[in-house]
């Protein structure tokens, strides 16, 4: 692995997110290789340091990647966050899959709305996230898993995280 | 009749090269302009030149009329009679336009001469130039080529030949150059845009005028000067071509104005090119497509803006106005009845009764303030003929009940 294929990977992972290699790929500096659960594959994650990642924007105020419709995708993957992630004390990353159903009920536990209003946003919002790596689904598939991008989320941020997992409405998860 | 449409092709392209513009031409403008230049080789004065494609037909109907009439020739009433479906006055200022310029004369050269004959040349041109309206100038230059290339192919041909074909073809292309550099140098870039056409698909006429060149230069190396300058103005027209896309390319870069060219070119470009040659034009773009960054802090935020806060918020209730009541029905309801029964009941046949004695009668508190209620609402109902009123009396007795009472009488009232 040379300066120039971690270059190259680097540039993919920029360009199309986070990429799924064969088990026992490379590993080019500063990603974070993430296993699958079942061993059939490793998903390298670019790991910034925290004053150059995506959050600086934030907090410079500048304007970062246009998300259409921030609100409601950040709410579906909360909604995600609260169904996949299995040990609330423990990593996100692999988290389990969860049954669509389960989703759409912690979805609407989260925002009150119509049914069909709701599953449309649901369904916007899982594609959205699915598109950048956030979620792992694919079209029309039974099962949403948290994808690898979540693995970037430091240590603070996952206290963040914990505090609105306990915040949420526990409904559907039963279901 | 060949060498002279030949010598015609010749003319109208070195004097007009922006004719390579044809294979566009729609408008009757563009039509006209490339007609009166083709004919201004021959045109005496400018005033002359038809300013209606439509004349044409005219000539054309003229023309014919005369070819019908075999070598007796036309008087001018004929003529008109001839070419019936257009107006008389065109057709005889046409005629008028003709006879001036010599296209058609009198049979025989004497004043009171009526009958007219028609020369070929006119009706040669006019074939000529409906070609080049239907197919365009630039296809009439690669025919030339090829003619050239026949000619200097051809096993009789002479040295001479070979040096006039060279000689035309240099001239042919220093024009093109010459115009295409003035147009890149002081022209604005509209203008460029518009005669863009002389800039791409010509390429292959450059390719066709070195195969000639080469033709000649290899069957007669003495022609060498010559040659070299037909390498020359080849070359020329080579750099005009690069420096008008240049320009071209430079205003669309700067300006994005993606209008500077045809949209058919783009998509002529579009779909021609390989994967490669698309590729070449994003070469100077840095595409950056960094995900949507999520944090926790916005997930929280929006999961808690999506509760609704403390509630709905229901408006406070109003009065009901929807029908104003009648003022009537704002009054308590009349117990007059009630009351006058109850007085009757108080008074029995009395006359008038003392406060004191109906408490007496009453024995207790709670009915003797019952009795007391009723006796002030009695008194105070306007309708109701009863009273009590209150004296300064008062009658105490400590051990009884009540222990006190004013002197109070509830009487009726006279009538």
């Amino acid at each position: 692995m040379n300066q120039t294929d971690t270059a190259l990977w680097w540039a993919r992972a920029r360009a199309a997110g986070p990429q799924r290699i064969p088990p026992g790929g490379p590993a080019p500096a500063g990603m974070l290789r993430l296993a699958e659960p079942d061993g059939s594959g490793t998903w390298l994650l670019p790991v910034l340091p925290d004053n150059a990642s995506a959050a600086v924007l934030d907090e410079l105020g500048l304007p970062g990647h246009i998300l259409e419709h921030p609100n409601d995708t950040a709410r579906v993957l909360a909604a995600c966050v609260r169904c996949c992630w299995t040990d609330p004390a423990g990593p996100l990353w692999p988290g389990a899959a969860a049954p669509w159903e389960q989703v759409a009920a912690a979805f609407t536990a989260i925002v009150i709305r119509d049914e069909a209003v709701s599953h449309r946003a649901l369904l916007a919002g899982v594609r959205r996230l699915a598109r950048s790596g956030w979620l792992l689904w694919d079209e029309g598939a039974p099962v949403i898993r948290l994808g690898p991008r979540v693995a970037a989320w430091n240590a603070a941020q996952l206290s963040t995280l914990r505090e609105m997992y306990r915040s949420m409405p526990a409904a559907g998860l039963s279901a | 009749m060949f060498a002279l449409a030949g010598c015609l092709t010749y003319l109208v392209l070195v004097s007009e090269p922006v004719d390579a513009m044809l294979t566009e031409l729609t408008t009757e403008a563009a039509v006209l302009r490339v007609y009166r230049q083709a004919f201004a080789v021959l045109a005496r004065e400018a005033g002359a030149m038809i300013l209606d494609a439509g004349l044409i037909d005219v000539d054309e109907a003229i023309l014919e009329a005369f070819a019908a009439a075999g070598s007796e020739g036309l008087t001018a009433a004929e003529v008109v009679a001839a070419c019936h479906r257009f107006g008389v006055t065109v057709v005889e200022r046409r005629l008028g336009v003709l006879r001036d310029y010599r296209a058609i004369t009198k049979v025989v050269d004497r004043p009171n001469e009526q009958h007219y004959r028609a020369a070929f040349a006119p009706y040669i041109m006019l074939l000529f130039l409906r070609r080049l309206a239907e197919r365009g100038g630039q296809s009439e230059l690669h025919q030339l080529l090829t003619l050239e290339q026949l000619n200097v192919s051809h096993h009789d041909a002479v040295a001479d030949d070979g040096r006039a074909s060279v000689g035309r073809l240099t001239k042919v292309f220093r024009l093109l150059a010459n115009e295409l550099t003035s147009l890149v140098q002081r022209g604005a870039a509209e203008a460029l845009r518009e005669n863009a056409q002389l800039l791409w698909g010509n390429r292959s006429l450059i390719v066709q005028a070195e195969e000639v060149h080469a033709v000649v230069l290899g069957r007669w190396p003495s022609l060498g000067p010559p040659c070299a300058s037909l390498r020359t103005s080849l070359a020329a027209y080579g750099d005009a071509i690069e420096a008008a896309a240049g320009r071209l390319i430079e205003q669309a870069g700067t300006t994005r104005a993606l209008g500077f060219l045809p949209a058919e070119t783009w998509v002529s470009f579009a779909r021609r090119s390989d994967a490669q040659t698309l590729a070449t034009v994003l070469d100077s773009f840095v595409f950056d497509a960094p995900a949507p960054w999520l944090s926790p802090q916005a997930l929280a935020e929006a999961v808690e803006s999506a509760r609704p806060a403390g509630g709905t918020r229901s408006r406070p209730p109003r009065p009901d106005d929807r029908q104003d009541l009648a003022e009537k029905e704002l009054m308590p309801t009349d117990d007059a009845a009630e009351l006058r029964a109850a007085a009757m009941r108080l008074l029995g046949d009395r006359g008038a009764v003392s406060v004191a004695e109906l408490l007496d009668e009453a024995g207790d508190w709670p009915t003797g303030r019952r009795l007391v209620g009723e006796m002030i609402a009695i008194h105070h109902h306007p309708e109701l003929p009863f009273e009590l009123r209150w004296d300064d009396g008062l009658r105490i007795d400590a051990e009884a009940f009540p222990s006190w009472v004013s002197d109070g009488w509830f009487r009726r009232l006279p009538q």
